[in-house]
């Protein structure tokens, strides 16, 4: 039970364990960078679509391109997998191996998440540059710097929503389907189908309570330089913080009925 | 016909399997229902704000949206439950010898033979929404549209089989290169009117990948009438796609050594 829990280990010697597993994902993955890039177009392509259809609408507003951009950029840096890298080794039982070591299961899904997002953000980036040089993009670097703590944090929290979507492949086998509608709902109304400005009145509102603006729209506007002050930023950040432990409370619990469901059979 | 009576077989077969498992079709029908209502939704967000999207009326999307939406349905229930992972599968893991043994073509069976059908849901789903859009439109389609549709649609339907077969075949030279998440990212550019993609984008998803085309051509078929040249062009496409997709697979076949003992 107390195989997800951060609590009991020494912060140190949790960080050397992350970083050892980083190292080695990213040597594995390195294998595949052709899969790699598939999966950073994949990413990037519903903020493309958005970017185009936008444009198309208000061809003279300079926003749409610059925040579809940075949207571009938060989308492949904060891309998770955990229906991929956690639920497949619930259901090939794999995850008794790790279940049996002397650290958090966590760890490995973490490293590995870490690891997938190094190498999609190193091939999103020119990505990125060239759609901004195509649509004419210029970012202050004032503004990317003060979006860099609400980029770390919307990736934090996109990691614990998706991995808290994974654990329920202790109960059924549809997990990428749970995982798709995550998917949707982040698309609605984080940001990507529309800048949340855009959406009607009501929809807006919800919108801006719900943990998905912060995971990817609210990154990316304070990077275009659409938030002005720092009252707002702080605003958001409060807001990430609150959604991560809201969603880390929800894994703790979800992870430990899970682990009192799950059997395997085998040596 | 012999191959019509296999499809037809392998296509019961695979429904019998999917209606033993009843919680997943659940599953399945909500995730249309959602996926659906998110692409409405972008509808509606668009035509909050705009009355023409590249010279759309936002009937004329509903109709488009429905036409991609079919699209998808049936590539979904028998193009990629066999393409899916094709260069792992069939190449690097031998599922490819299997059919080679088999008294069946085997691009029929790498391609054809396996189907899911709970993606069909998705088929009925589209169709409403295609009505939706005409009610709106104001304007019914003749008979003669109706068919143009539906041969658009099914020339449609031969080009995005023949683009998957295609891009399978690539396995043959390069086996490690795992293009169809590639491919499943990219058909979502087809749920768009094609003139709101800039070029040199815009040349490259009409001519040399044709994706946008895929629901453009029915729907604006539907809507405005049969033309001639866009029917001559669209079954002559077709046609040269899976040419293209059978010469391809022949020549792969050829390099291709076995994985399995």
């Amino acid at each position: 039970m107390s195989a997800l829990s951060l609590g009991s280990h020494r912060p140190g010697r949790l960080l050397s364990l992350i970083a050892l597993r980083i190292r080695r994902e990213v040597l594995e993955w390195s294998g595949t960078w052709w899969f790699l890039l598939t999966l950073v177009v994949q990413a990037a392509l519903g903020p493309l679509i958005g970017m185009f259809v936008w444009s198309a609408v208000y061809p003279a507003d300079s926003y749409v391109a610059t925040y579809y951009v940075t949207l571009l950029l938060v989308t492949v840096m904060t891309e998770s997998f955990e229906q991929h890298t956690f639920s497949e080794k619930i259901y090939d039982g794999t995850i008794s191996h790790d279940l049996l070591r002397p650290q958090p299961v966590v760890v490995d899904v973490i490293g590995a998440n870490l690891a997938i997002r190094i190498w999609l953000t190193a091939m999103g980036i020119p990505l990125a540059l060239l759609a901004g040089w195509a649509f004419g993009v210029s970012l202050s670097w004032a503004s990317v710097l003060v979006a860099v703590p609400l980029v770390v944090l919307g990736g934090v929290l996109r990691f614990c929503w998706v991995f808290l979507l994974s654990l329920t492949a202790f109960w059924t086998e549809r997990v990428h389907a749970i995982a798709g509608f995550g998917w949707t709902l982040t698309s609605l109304l984080g940001g990507t189908i529309a800048p949340l400005a855009f959406l009607p009145g009501p929809l807006r509102d919800v919108g801006q309570l719900l943990p998905f603006y912060p995971m990817l729209g609210l990154p990316a506007d304070v990077a275009a330089g659409r938030v002005h002050g720092l009252a707002p930023v702080l605003t958001g950040i409060a807001m990430q913080g609150v959604w991560i432990a809201v969603f880390a409370v929800c894994a703790v619990l979800l992870w430990r009925a899970g682990i009192r469901r799950y059997t395997v059979v085998g040596a | 016909m012999t191959l019509l009576k296999l499809f037809a077989a392998g296509f019961g077969r695979s429904l019998r399997a999917t209606l033993t498992f009843r919680v997943n079709l659940l599953f399945d029908i909500g995730l249309s229902v959602i996926g659906l209502v998110a692409s409405l939704a972008t509808v509606f967000i668009v035509y909050a704000r705009t009355d023409s999207l590249a010279g759309w009326t936002e009937a004329e999307t509903y109709v488009l949206i429905g036409t991609f939406q079919v699209l998808s349905s049936l590539k979904s229930t028998f193009i990629d439950p066999n393409l899916a992972w094709f260069p792992d599968n069939a190449i690097r893991r031998g599922m490819l010898d299997t059919f080679l043994l088999q008294p069946a073509p085997t691009l029929f069976l790498a391609s054809l033979a396996r189907s899911t059908p709970l993606s069909l849901v998705q088929l009925v789903l589209g169709l409403g929404v295609i009505t939706l859009g005409i009610v709106d439109h104001g304007q019914p389609p003749e008979p003669a549209a109706v068919l143009a549709w539906i041969i658009t649609l099914a020339g449609a339907l031969a080009v995005t089989w023949a683009m998957g077969v295609l891009l399978a075949c690539l396995a043959f030279w390069a086996p490690r290169l795992q293009l169809d998440v590639f491919y499943a990212s990219a058909w979502q550019l087809g749920g768009y009117p094609t003139d709101i993609y800039r070029r040199p984008l815009r040349l490259v998803l009409t001519y040399l990948f044709p994706l946008t085309l895929i629901a453009t051509v029915p729907t604006s078929t539907l809507l405005d009438g049969p033309r001639v040249l866009v029917l001559v062009s669209t079954v002559a496409g077709a046609t040269v796609s899976c040419l293209l997709a059978v010469g391809c697979w022949r020549l792969g076949l050829r390099r291709y050594t076995g994985a399995t003992s």
